[in-house]
Parts: structure tokens; C-alpha cells; sequence
């Protein structure tokens, strides 16, 4: 499996430019696309969608798919996105990127509830994350997040930030010594 | 082979063998006409040119073959794109330097070509290729930029510019400063803005549309008319009101943009604005960032709430904003610029502050990094300073007694007085 898709990303824009006539083969067009919204560039993701000739999106029904999923995360319906996720049986090497974007969106979808909410009800976090009501207790229990009593609420907690960067203090002296040595001329 | 042209190829070939490139400009601005009038036979003179080792004349015979009008048999257009693309990319950089207008030219020309064809992605890659091979540092400005962004937004592909908008200018090419006209640095700024906006990213948007706006201007032009308008909506989005501009603004921008844009400005006040001017709106093609503005009234307004409350019920949120219902405020909520937590059980949102406590390494980190752009940019201005200082025409200026300076002075009154 590919893990790259910075790398990916940047060829196939490339392959893109230098295409004749300005219009480069469907593969690439889908991939790129499937990538942009793995990144969550919607903005990039929709002006490519608007730029690909109209022959071949008519003519390519993956590519009309992944644009119904972006056109989904742009809207910010999560609910729907996994519905428009699997409502194509994707063919590879899209489905490479598609299964790495449904990750992606659903990992998301469990930060930002751990971020906004105190309380929430087990349905909501079921549409938000695409999942069964099993899986999303089983995820809970990894997170340590609280299922009340009344078996419908649940009590997320933030996410923990990342380990900070450590800079070694030599590296800070260094900077610190820029800093005076530029404030003293 | 008309004499005069056999001059020009005899002209070329010395000067580039012995390296008198600068006598050969002058060359060439000349026989401009030569050229022009011999378009039949502009093919068979290339022939007898070596890209590498003439580029210069190379570069002049290009100009003058795909700048003749339209209508003109002797040109064959459809090998042109081929001809620029191997042109910029075998040609000798150190000669063309010499020559910048030339070459900006040629871009110029092979931009309006690919507009015509309707197939602006294919000059993308050639012109930043052009714009890289003229280029004496990476943060100078050239006319070149401005088709590039041209380029990108005609075919929606905006990407490949923002390497270069990214990247902050701290000098100009030769062929856009001093006496040339400000269209290109216009434009660049002005396309720059739009490519910005387009990518959400608002900030460097706005600083866009200012850099056009605050030229220094006598007359207005009208690249900063819809730089203006665009200004005010933008800054709208991103602040939700109108901010003033900067106080080095020309006189003539508050004298004339300002009443050319008034339903820009009733925007501002209020929203009925949109139904109102809804014309002009849809006739400056702005109608998408005007329904972009309306939206994000509705986060200024829960931003609002947070400054007075501190605990809301969530339909209490949707009806003061204005919203369909308290599932649509729970959305707005959970996108993040907004610092409070929901209560689904209560149905209560508890505004908090940021959570933001100015303590952690990434704030040292973002600390650091700004204070190394201030001393950068310090860095710059003494540098550009002292090259003020030395500058001829600044020290004859500076030195010279008032008296000089007083017939400028009127004489720059009385053209303001018969405009």
C-alpha cells in the first residue's frame, strides 16, 4: 500500500502540466482528486473537479463519485459522506487512496467531538463516524470516554496534544544569542 | 534576402561573438522595423541563428514574427507554442538578461496566444520555467509573474502560483520598474489577491488587494477599482467590517474609488444590501463573494455571543443568530473558531476562553519564527537604505538648495489642477 501520497500528489500535478494539449488521462485526473480530498484541500480538490474536460467526467462515473464525496466533506455533512463513500464499489488504484481518506475523516470526526462536546448521544457520534453502535463503544472504551448510565450518552474527553517538539538548548541559545546580537547593533 | 535583414544577421552574429551584447540591444531596438517589414522571410532567418549562442537575436526575430497583426499569412501560429517552449528552454539566460523587455514580451505574446486557444494550462509549467531562467534572486518581481497568474486562474488551477505568491518581493525587475507602466505590477497583484481568495486563504488575500490599492497613483486605473471592491469584501469575510486603509493611500483612491463603490460600502452596514445592489454585484462578478460574506455573519454573530455569555441554551444561540434551528447552530459551533463546548444531554452550550495560554513550546516556536521575520526584514530596509544613499539622483536631490525643489513642486500642482 501506498503511504506516500505527498509524493504521489506532486507527480501526478506534474503529469498534469505537462500533458499535450492540456489534458492529462483519466487515472490521473481520479487519483489527484481522490488525493486532494485525502488532504482535505477542498479548495484545490474543487477547482480541479471544475477544470477536468467535461467529456471525461461525463463519461466516468468513479471520478463523478469521488466528487459526490467531496462535495459532501465541502458541505460538511459527515453522515452523508459515508454514505457517498460507499455508494461506489471504487476500483484501484483509487480505492488505495479512498479507504486511507475514510480513515482519515473518521479520525477527524472523533477529535473535533472530543473537542466540541461534554455530552453527546451515542446516535450522533453513530452518524458522525459512519460506524455501528458496537464499533463506536468499542472506540470509546479505547479513548476513555464515559458511557452514562442511561446507555445513551456519552462523555468525550479532548484529545491529548501530541508530544511538543523538544529543541535542545543549544538550539535555543543559539537563537537567543541571533536576538541580543540583533538588538544590540 | 532583402540587405537590410542580411545587415541585422551579419549584426547579430559579431556582437554576440565578441560579446557586445549591450551594443547589440541597441541593435535590435532599431531594426525592430526591419523585421516587421520582411515577415516572409523572418522563417529562413532563424535558420541561420544558433539559440545558444544568439539568443538575443533569436529572442528579437521571435518578438517580431508573433507580434505581427492578425490576417498576416507569413505566420504560422500553430508551431509557435512549440517554438517559445524550446526558445525558453535552450536559450542562454546571461544573454537575455540583457534584454528583459524583449523577453517579457515574448511571454506576454505567448500568453495571449494560449487565451486565445483556450488552453492556459499548458503555458503553466514553460513560464515558470521563464520566470525561474530571468530571475536574479527568488524574491524579484517580473512582468512574467503576472501571465503566470493569469495562467493559473483562466485554468483553474491555482496551485502552481503559490510558490511564487508565497514568496515575498523584494525587488523588481528591471523591465517593470522606473519608467515602464504599472499594469503588469498591477495585475500581479491583483491576480495574486483573486488566486488567494479563491484558496480561502483570506489574509494574504486581503494584503493583495491593499498592495494594489496603495500604489502611488496620480490617476486611477482600473485594475484598482475592482482591487478595491474586492478589498472590501474580503476584508468583510475575514474581519466583518470594512477596515480603514493605511494612511499612505493616494489621495486620488478616497477622491474616486470610494463613490465608484458605494454598494460595496452599503454592504457594510447592512445586509439588505445584497438584495439591493444585487445587480452590480451579479455585473462585477463579485455575486459569490457576496453570498460568502452573508455566511460569515452568522459566525460573527456566535462569536458575539461568546464576548456576552457564558452558557447558552442551544436554541437560544439559533434564534439570536438567526438560524433554521439548534442542529444548525451545533454546526457552526463545531468547526473550531469558536472555543466553547456542547452539552447534547442539556442541550446548553458553555462558552470558554481560549484555550490558548501563550505557555506551550509551539507558541515559543511560532514566537521565534516571527521574530527572525522582523530581523530579516530589518535586515532589508537598511540594506535598501544605503542603496538610497549612494543613489546618484538621490544625493544631486538631497544636496542641491530648496530652490530647486520648489518649480517640482508647482509643477506637479498644476497637473492635478487641469485634471
Amino acid at each position: 500500500m501506498i503511504t506516500n501520497f505527498d509524493k504521489l500528489c506532486s507527480d501526478l500535478e506534474k503529469q498534469e502540466l505537462e500533458a499535450p494539449n492540456g489534458v492529462a488521462s483519466t487515472s490521473t485526473y481520479a487519483q489527484l482528486l481522490a488525493i486532494y480530498l485525502y488532504q482535505n484541500d477542498l479548495c484545490n480538490a474543487k477547482f480541479l473537479w471544475k477544470r477536468i474536460p467535461q467529456t471525461i467526467t461525463s463519461s466516468n462515473p468513479e471520478l463523478t463519485a469521488i466528487w459526490a464525496v467531496g462535495q459532501k466533506l465541502w458541505k460538511k455533512n459527515l453522515g452523508a459522506t459515508y454514505i457517498a463513500l460507499a455508494a461506489y464499489t471504487w476500483t484501484e488504484p483509487v480505492a488505495n487512496i479512498i479507504r486511507a481518506l475514510e480513515e482519515k475523516v473518521r479520525e477527524r470526526a472523533f477529535n473535533l467531538i472530543g473537542r466540541s462536546y461534554n455530552s453527546i448521544s451515542i446516535d450522533t457520534v453513530v452518524s458522525m463516524t459512519g460506524l455501528s453502535c458496537e464499533a463506536v463503544q468499542q472506540i470509546c472504551r479505547e479513548r476513555k470516554w464515559e458511557l452514562q448510565a442511561d446507555g445513551v450518552t456519552i462523555n468525550p474527553t479532548p484529545p491529548t496534544q501530541p508530544a511538543p517538539l523538544h529543541t535542545s538548548s543549544e538550539d535555543q541559545l543559539f537563537k537567543l544569542t541571533e536576538f541580543v546580537s540583533f538588538l544590540e547593533n | 534576402m532583402a540587405s537590410s535583414l542580411e545587415q541585422f544577421v551579419n549584426n547579430v552574429r559579431t556582437s554576440s561573438a565578441s560579446g557586445n551584447f549591450r551594443e547589440l540591444c541597441d541593435t535590435i531596438a532599431k531594426s525592430e522595423e526591419v523585421l516587421q517589414r520582411n515577415s516572409a522571410h523572418l522563417t529562413t532567418v532563424l535558420e541561420t541563428l544558433d539559440v545558444q549562442q544568439h539568443s538575443l537575436g533569436v529572442l528579437a526575430v521571435l518578438v517580431a514574427k508573433f507580434s505581427l497583426p492578425q490576417g498576416n499569412n507569413d505566420v504560422d501560429k500553430s508551431t509557435m507554442f512549440q517554438q517559445i517552449h524550446d526558445f525558453i528552454n535552450n536559450c542562454n539566460g546571461e544573454q537575455v538578461r540583457f534584454c528583459p523587455e524583449l523577453y517579457a514580451d515574448l511571454c506576454h505574446l505567448l500568453t495571449d496566444h494560449l487565451v486565445e486557444l483556450k488552453q492556459p494550462i499548458r503555458g503553466i509549467e514553460i513560464l515558470k520555467k521563464a520566470i525561474r531562467k530571468i530571475q536574479l534572486f527568488d524574491s524579484q518581481l517580473t512582468s512574467i509573474h503576472a501571465d503566470l497568474c493569469q495562467l493559473c486562474l483562466l485554468s483553474k488551477c491555482m496551485k502552481p502560483a503559490l510558490e511564487f505568491l508565497d514568496t515575498d518581493v523584494t525587488g523588481i525587475g528591471f523591465e517593470l520598474g522606473g519608467a515602464n507602466d504599472s499594469k503588469h505590477f498591477l495585475l500581479y497583484y491583483y491576480y495574486g489577491g483573486m488566486i488567494y481568495t479563491a484558496m480561502k486563504n483570506y489574509d494574504r488575500a486581503l494584503y493583495f488587494f491593499e498592495v494594489v490599492v496603495t500604489v502611488p497613483a496620480m490617476v486611477v486605473s482600473h485594475i484598482m477599482l475592482e482591487a478595491y471592491k474586492k478589498y472590501i469584501l474580503v476584508s468583510l469575510i475575514l474581519h466583518g467590517k470594512i477596515l480603514l486603509m493605511p494612511k499612505y493611500t493616494s489621495q486620488v483612491v478616497y477622491r474616486f474609488l470610494k463613490p465608484l463603490s458605494l454598494a460595496y460600502h452599503e454592504l457594510g452596514t447592512t445586509q439588505h444590501a445584497a438584495i439591493k445592489h444585487r445587480e452590480t454585484f451579479v455585473r462585477d462578478k463579485n455575486m459569490g463573494l457576496v453570498n460568502q460574506v452573508l455566511s460569515s455573519m452568522y459566525k460573527k454573530n456566535i462569536q458575539r455571543l461568546t464576548k456576552t455569555f457564558l452558557t447558552l441554551s442551544l436554541s437560544d444561540v439559533a434564534s439570536r443568530v438567526l438560524l433554521s434551528g439548534p442542529t444548525q447552530a451545533e454546526t457552526y459551533i463545531e468547526e473550531g473558531e469558536i472555543y466553547a463546548m456542547i452539552n447534547q444531554k442539556d442541550g446548553m452550550v458553555v462558552f470558554l476562553d481560549s484555550p490558548e495560554k501563550y505557555a506551550s513550546p509551539e507558541t515559543l516556536c511560532v514566537l521565534e519564527q516571527q521574530m527572525a521575520a522582523c530581523t530579516k526584514l530589518h535586515q532589508y530596509i537598511q540594506e535598501m537604505d544605503e542603496q538610497i544613499q549612494v543613489n546618484p539622483q538621490y544625493v544631486k536631490k538631497s544636496a542641491g538648495s530648496h530652490d530647486e525643489d520648489m518649480p517640482a513642486t508647482s509643477q506637479n500642482s498644476k497637473t492635478t489642477y487641469t485634471m
